[in-house]
């Protein structure tokens, strides 16, 4: 079907939830005909509508290639991705959930850095002294090396990681971490603090159309924003 | 005159002047130029994985690659060398070029810097001459003056070594400075908090690690920052002077009488009107020559001399200067200071 809208909303969570959230406050119920489990969804009264439930990370990939029209999804997770993906997908609306920050976090008991600009010293130390690079590890390569670089540090090497990232460097894969935090609770329980300027950036839930489709969604966009 | 004809007549006076023909790898270990020079450099590096993994790259830099062929050969003494080919670098600006082809010269382990400076530019300059090009133009800076202010400055050491380092980086560097105006850099209110954990921490094993840092280095080096001497307006002082000196632009037959006056009126030692000569000499070269002091800020292994040539629609045809760093960077047990340069054969065509 030409008219077809697809959209892509997070499949779990806190992030789910306030995605369906938002769309029923502009009227925008999403029904199922089956289980909780299925991945797929209407919109109630908008029979040309398609809603598919998928990982944050995906539904950015779905709406760079085209699969998919409109989504929800993190900032952070556009922000990383490549340069070329960006450049596809248009940022319609910042959304007031999904509020959180990605952050370069220390060993607490680092109490000599406080800044990045400490960081920087103690990675040269790293190079200088022990002939090794600071482990930075991260599910978040692209945002952690434009930041560092831009900061002046330089003398690290990137870990990728795909969880549980606050485990890193206590059990000898990283010296320090970048991850996303919202109340820094769980950087605190493990022992990590937020360097002073270390804020990478503040990621929110955006609302995010492909650039392509724009013409097309025109008139379903003005009744959601 | 072609392409071809350029690059023949600039390997005639090459060779004429006494370099020989080396040619560096075009595949080199990404992870060994990664090593040495962080992770900023991969942004320029294409690269790619073997079967086995390993990450590989196209040389982006004909200077370092060269480098990495002299240190492999394990040559005993100095080389003076020449090269042809290309240099292949990644940008996301779509005017950039991303093979560019080069003609350059290295002397490798110069031993008298005045003299092999003088003879890189004496070379480059007869090459240029001998494909008839004219009415050129140079701009000339000399990286070292910036350290020996910063060394004349008085700051803390943790400061000059951070100002050095972010020289060739002109935007964090400017960060710096402001940073060092306001004297931002140490928090009074959070360094009392940890003064308390500083005590409690000298009672721990100072040999266990903390992320791979012993308790007793996390201190020592806490102890240090709060005792760096600091005073506000000092500060002020000495960023003043720093912004002065970047400012520097003048001809070259004016630069003694601007440096004279510059160090006079911020009454400064004499140390930085030393050694001059290799850059007072290009005024023999070639007469339009401005130096300035802001100059050879964007490649961060130069370390004397930077210089580069214009033709007379002020395009750049040739750069180099001295880095006397880079060898030991990339490996080199010992210091190995070489100086060289290369003629960007893409900006002589028409």
């Amino acid at each position: 079907m030409k008219n077809l809208i697809s959209i892509g909303l997070p499949s779990k969570g806190r992030l789910k939830e306030s995605s369906i959230d938002f769309f029923e406050k502009n009227n925008l119920k999403p029904t199922s005909n089956g289980g909780e489990r299925n991945y797929f969804a209407q919109i109630e009264n908008l029979p040309n509508s398609k809603i598919i439930y998928l990982h944050a990370k995906e539904i950015i990939q779905r709406l760079g290639d085209g699969t998919l029209d409109i989504g929800i999804s993190g900032l952070d997770l556009l922000k990383e991705s490549s340069i070329n993906l960006q450049n596809k997908i248009e940022v319609k609306k910042k959304l007031d959930f999904g509020l959180a920050d990605v952050v370069i976090a220390i060993p607490d008991d680092w109490i000599d850095v406080q800044t990045v600009a400490d960081l920087e010293e103690v990675s040269f130390e790293f190079r200088d002294k022990k002939n090794i690079r600071l482990r930075v590890a991260t599910k978040y390569p692209n945002l952690t090396n434009n930041f560092l670089v831009s900061k002046g540090v330089t003398q690290y090497k990137i870990i990728p990681s795909l969880g549980a990232t606050e485990t890193y460097p206590f059990i000898g894969s990283s010296e320090i971490i970048t991850d996303i935090t919202s109340t820094g609770k769980t950087l605190k329980d493990n022992n990590l603090r937020v360097l002073k300027d270390g804020f990478i950036l503040n990621s929110q839930a955006c609302l995010l159309v492909s650039k392509k489709k724009a013409a097309k969604l025109r008139p379903f966009l003005n009744s959601l924003i | 005159m072609k392409s071809k004809n350029y690059s023949e007549n600039i390997i005639k006076v090459f060779k004429k002047d006494g370099f020989v023909l080396s040619e560096p790898d075009v595949l080199l270990d990404s992870d060994y130029i990664i090593q040495r020079s962080g992770e900023n450099f991969r942004k320029l590096m294409f690269t790619f994985d073997d079967d086995t993994g390993k990450s590989m790259c196209l040389r982006p830099d004909l200077t370092i690659a060269s480098c990495i062929k002299y240190l492999k050969e394990n040559f005993k003494e100095n080389a003076k060398i020449f090269y042809s080919g290309q240099a292949y670098r990644r940008s996301n600006n779509e005017k950039d070029k991303i093979i560019n082809d080069q003609l350059g010269i290295e002397i490798l382990g110069s031993k008298n810097k005045s003299i092999d400076d003088l003879k890189v530019l004496k070379t480059i300059n007869s090459s240029i001459e001998k494909i008839k090009i004219k009415n050129t133009s140079i701009k000339v800076g000399d990286v070292s003056l910036f350290q020996k202010l910063i060394e004349s400055l008085r700051i803390p050491e943790r400061w000059k070594v951070r100002l050095k380092r972010h020289f060739w980086r002109p935007q964090y560097f400017e960060d710096l400075l402001n940073r060092l105006e306001t004297n931002s850099d140490v928090n009074p209110v959070s360094v009392d908090l940890d003064k308390k954990r500083f005590s409690e921490m000298q009672s721990l094993d100072q040999s266990k690690e903390i992320a791979s840092r012993k308790v007793s280095e996390i201190l020592s080096r806490f102890d240090r920052k709060i005792k760096d001497p600091r005073s506000f307006g000092e500060n002020k002082k000495i960023v003043k002077i720093i912004r002065e000196f970047l400012k520097i632009n003048c001809e070259i037959d004016k630069l003694d009488k601007t440096l004279k006056s510059f160090v006079k009126k911020n009454n400064l030692n004499n140390s930085l009107l030393k050694e001059l000569s290799t850059v007072k000499n290009f005024s023999k070269i070639n007469k339009k020559t401005i130096f300035s002091t802001n100059f050879g800020r964007d490649i961060e292994y130069y370390t004397g001399i930077v210089f580069e040539i214009y033709n007379s629609k002020k395009k750049e045809i040739a750069r180099g200067g001295r880095y006397d760093g880079l060898l030991k960077s990339l490996g080199s047990k010992k210091n190995i200071s070489a100086v060289g340069a290369a003629i960007n054969l893409n900006n002589l065509k028409k």
